[in-house]
């Protein structure tokens, strides 16, 4: 329509123009009249779009459509053939994924280094906890069973199910730090907690692999409150458990019984409990809260020993250094806050350059307590050097969000021929798999 | 007479039925109506029904024996499956007797005859009465409204018959806004594309004889009035870039009118698209599953679900706080930065990202600047917990979930793991849902392709 006025507007203005022209002589009036001549006959010009528009109805009820979707469709801008081409030259294009294997599962061809997405999809539902222990890590869904993965070999092939473990689905699932790999507990989204173990056999010898259950906490005697998350004392004697209504229970495995309640708040009234960690030691007790306070505990005198400030929104994770001199907290801040044990001191935070950081989900030390390593929502895990407070590396093979990441225990031998005896951790989230990474030095 | 002018005007005829070939390619383009099939055997077994306890009264009269009127509490069968072992008191069938052993079994015996007796001169007459109407008639015998509720579903479920059948009806809830034209028995053709933002009320799906869908293409329920409203007044059903469609509300939880209505709607009409807009919280999510399986304690009631409904919104997704608010966001910070008051020093404000969020608000609010996605997300209280696994409960005792119950499931999931809620309006910035919306009905129109017709190529380059 824009481009067809115009034209019509010419075509008027030259018709009109013999018309006008022949009662005057001068070629001077002529120009004046000329100019003239196209507002004193608004109504022709306003006519040509009303005369095209009555040709339009069943084209537009076809058209109308087509554009809304083929407006859409279209590229905003074409990268033209010589464009791709230099940068395909330049190295830049898109690499042939030649790091390939077969699945010693399935038989399907997946990535070197890769959980097969074939096999690994065995949970259904995302993943949102992982635990690892020195010889295999456990992964818990939103579906109902449990997955164990060993860590030994280099294919890290399925090593068991455990189905119906929550019926609801589960939410956090934990193993000792630093200890002997023989205890996982893992909260269902129910409010249940079960214990589970390998069972030891009389020679000692690891040919029995298999979890069973050990002990299940109804969520009615669990003691008030949803039960949240939970973690599990190096020796692998405690439970520690937060609840919904900011309160730690504290449980002793062996007894099942209940040896310790820690409250934040008023009774029943503290702040959601998101995030628990037992030091390995023995010693302390950490929760982090929906109203970003962090709580130490001292489990020798059964009372808090430090309210730490320093994030005001929701943390959702904390973590004691190995050598339980440090605690790191981080949630919704983006930040990763550390404090000082000795003290009770905010020393430092960790901070990546952005406006807006995305909610870090899970937060882990590795067994030298120099790296830490965080995973968040927007996909991306991060490796932090602990000593310099900065971040080392960061991974991004996934832009969905991320639930769980976890260093796995250093072991004496290599994993597999050129695989030297480098740090390894995991990651899972919503993509439902679980992605390994290992230290790209070598040695 | 209609083949002669048809003959007369044969070149008129001949573009008339071409442009009505292309108009057949987009059927959505189409003007046609449907006519409601009509419920009316349930009303005459109701009355039958109605009639023989009535006669069963009387004969109980003449012989002098206690009477007796049969009484199912539909609350019961849950309470059944529990305690089958447990409570033997509780039976499945309960009478109710007069002279009963309590003054209140008089008192429910009296209410309960009452009811009867209304039902009975409704369907006679072939009147509809409402709950509330059943209240006033006696007050003091009812005591409260939700006697009368409650006493009625529980008629309609002893009877095995739905409520509407017994031509007692709620007061109408529900609101309809949108292009399309409603005719009902009495003849009154109502249109429901009024101007303003109220809509329209819904009538009860029973008196609707027919509707004129005209061209529209989607139907989107939305969990609340106010959303519904700010939606109506700025004329989304007409003006959205999805084409028309239909707005309905029914103010929170879903009444059984609404939810006929818009079964009716998916029987009516098998390829409209059913879309529902509800908040990202557990109660969004219960409201979402009423509509789409029907509510447990009216689990009686026919032709009350509509499985066709999609789950539009709020999801997960639409309220993390992603990387694509990156930008959006610090542009804003900069820009409410420039406009702060000289109290806030650079320092504090660059460390937002730890401020509460409380206090933030407010100063956005001032500033008039865009919120960003993570900033209207709220935590969820103990009760929003317990809900979110009651749903999940409820979904997982279900035989067997499919991809819809699954997506539910993983929703609920992460509403827990987050432990956040969303209000509809988080999506949006200065209130306007129009652009959110247009997105993802385009989208949901894509991904269910069948009504789309030809042009619908995979495009996934947008």
């Amino acid at each position: 329509m824009a481009l067809a006025a115009p034209t019509m507007r010419m075509a008027s203005s030259a018709s009109l123009h013999p018309r006008l022209v022949n009662p005057f002589s001068t070629s001077r009036i002529q120009f004046r009249m000329q100019n003239v001549a196209l507002p004193l006959f608004p109504s022709l010009t306003l006519a040509v779009p009303v005369g095209l528009q009555l040709g339009l109805p069943p084209l537009g009820s076809i058209l109308e459509d087509i554009w809304e979707s083929v407006l859409k469709a279209v590229p905003k801008k074409k990268t033209s053939h010589m464009k791709k081409r230099h940068r395909q030259m330049a190295g830049k294009a898109l690499k042939d994924v030649t790091s390939l294997c077969k699945c010693p599962a399935c038989g399907e061809i997946k990535r070197m280094h890769y959980l097969c997405p074939n096999c690994a999809a065995t949970h259904p539902a995302e993943i949102f906890s992982l635990a690892p222990t020195p010889t295999a890590v456990l992964s818990a869904s939103g579906s109902s069973s449990l997955v164990v993965h060993d860590t030994t070999q280099a294919t890290f092939p399925l090593q068991q199910t455990i189905p119906n473990a929550h019926k609801l689905g589960c939410h956090h699932i934990c193993t000792a730090r630093g200890g002997l790999g023989n205890i996982a507990a893992s909260v269902g989204f129910g409010g249940e907690i079960k214990v589970w173990s390998i069972p030891k056999s009389e020679d000692g010898g690891s040919s029995n692999k298999e979890w069973s259950l050990q002990w299940e906490l109804a969520p009615t005697k669990t003691g008030g409150g949803d039960v949240w998350a939970v973690a599990l004392s190096a020796d692998e004697g405690y439970l520690a458990c937060t609840t919904s209504d900011g309160r730690i229970h504290v449980w002793d495995i062996q007894a099942q019984e209940k040896i310790q309640t820690y409250e934040t708040g008023a009774r029943g009234s503290g702040s959601f409990a998101m995030a628990v960690d037992l030091s390995r030691d023995g010693r302390l007790t950490a929760s982090g809260h929906e109203s970003g306070g962090v709580y130490v505990f001292n489990n020798d005198a059964g009372r808090m020993v430090y309210s730490l400030s320093g994030l005001s929104k929701p943390v959702r994770t904390v973590a004691f250094s190995p050598g339980c001199k440090r605690l790191a907290a981080a949630g919704n801040a983006g930040v990763i806050a550390v404090y000082d044990m000795e003290h009770g001191e905010h020393v430092g935070n960790l901070t990546a350059p952005s406006s807006r950081p995305a909610w870090i989900t899970s937060l882990d030390w590795n067994d030298t307590g120099e790296y830490l390593l965080t995973a968040s929502l927007d996909g991306k895990v991060k490796v932090w050097d602990a000593g310099r407070s900065v971040c080392v590396a960061t991974h991004s093979e996934t832009d969905t969000a991320l639930w769980s990441a976890r260093w796995l225990p250093k072991t004496e031998r290599a994993l597999g021929p050129g695989m030297g005896k480098s740090e390894l951790f995991c990651a899972a989230g919503a993509s439902r798999s679980i992605t390994f990474y290992r230290e790209a030095t070598g040695s | 007479m209609f083949s002669a002018s048809g003959a007369r005007r044969d070149p008129v005829t001949k573009s008339q039925t071409r442009s009505r070939v292309n108009q057949r390619v987009l059927p959505a383009r189409t003007v046609d109506s449907d006519e409601a099939p009509v419920p009316h055997q349930g009303q005459t077994s109701a009355l039958s029904r109605i009639e023989d306890l009535f006669e069963s009264i009387v004969d109980a009269l003449d012989s002098g024996e206690e009477l007796v009127i049969p009484y199912q509490n539909s609350r019961t069968p849950q309470n059944e499956q529990k305690g089958a072992s447990s409570q033997q008191s509780r039976e499945p069938f309960d009478v109710i007797r007069f002279p009963g052993r309590t003054i209140q079994e008089a008192k429910r015996f009296e209410a309960m005859f009452r009811i009867l007796e209304m039902s009975h001169q409704a369907l006679l007459s072939g009147n509809i009465i409402t709950k509330r109407n059943i209240y006033y008639q006696n007050p003091g015998l009812f005591k409260s409204q939700s006697f009368v509720d409650v006493m009625v579903d529980n008629l309609a479920s002893t009877l095995g018959i739905g409520r509407e059948d017994l031509n007692i009806v709620a007061a109408a809830k529900g609101l309809i806004s949108g292009p399309i034209n409603i005719t009902l028995r009495d003849g009154s053709t109502h249109c429901c594309d009024a101007p303003g933002d109220s809509g329209m009320l819904l009538p009860s799906a029973s008196l609707i004889q027919r509707i004129d869908f005209r061209g529209v293409r989607w139907v989107l329920v939305v969990e609340k009035e106010a959303t519904f409203r700010t939606l109506a007044a700025s004329r989304y059903c007409v003006a959205s870039q999805a084409g028309h469609g239909v707005l309905i509300t029914a103010k929170g939880f879903p009444d059984l009118a609404t939810r006929r209505f818009l079964s009716f709607l998916q029987r009516a009409r098998p390829n409209l698209a059913l879309h529902a807009l509800v908040d990202f919280d557990p109660h969004g999510v219960a409201i979402m599953r009423t509509y789409k399986y029907g509510s447990k304690r009216l689990g009686h009631e026919e032709n009350a679900t509509s499985s066709r409904l999609r789950w539009l919104g709020i999801l997960s997704d639409d309220v993390l706080p992603n990387g694509s608010a990156d930008s959006n966001a610090s542009s804003h910070d900069s820009q409410g930065h420039s406009q702060e008051t000289e109290s806030q020093d650079s320092a504090t404000y660059s460390l937002d990202g730890s401020q509460n969020s409380f206090e933030r608000r407010i100063k956005r609010a001032r500033v008039e600047v865009t919120r960003g996605p993570s900033d209207s997300v709220l935590p969820l209280t103990l009760g929003d917990r317990k809900k979110a696994v009651d749903v999940i409960k409820e979904i997982v005792n279900v035989e067997e979930p499919g991809d819809d119950e699954m997506g539910q499931i993983r929703e609920l999931q992460r509403m827990l793991m987050l432990n956040v809620k969303a209000e509809i309006q988080a999506v949006d910035n200065f209130g306007d849902l129009a652009g959110w919306l247009d997105e993802k009905l385009i989208g949901a129109g894509r991904g269910q392709g069948v009504s789309r017709g030809w042009f619908l190529l995979p495009t996934d380059e947008l």
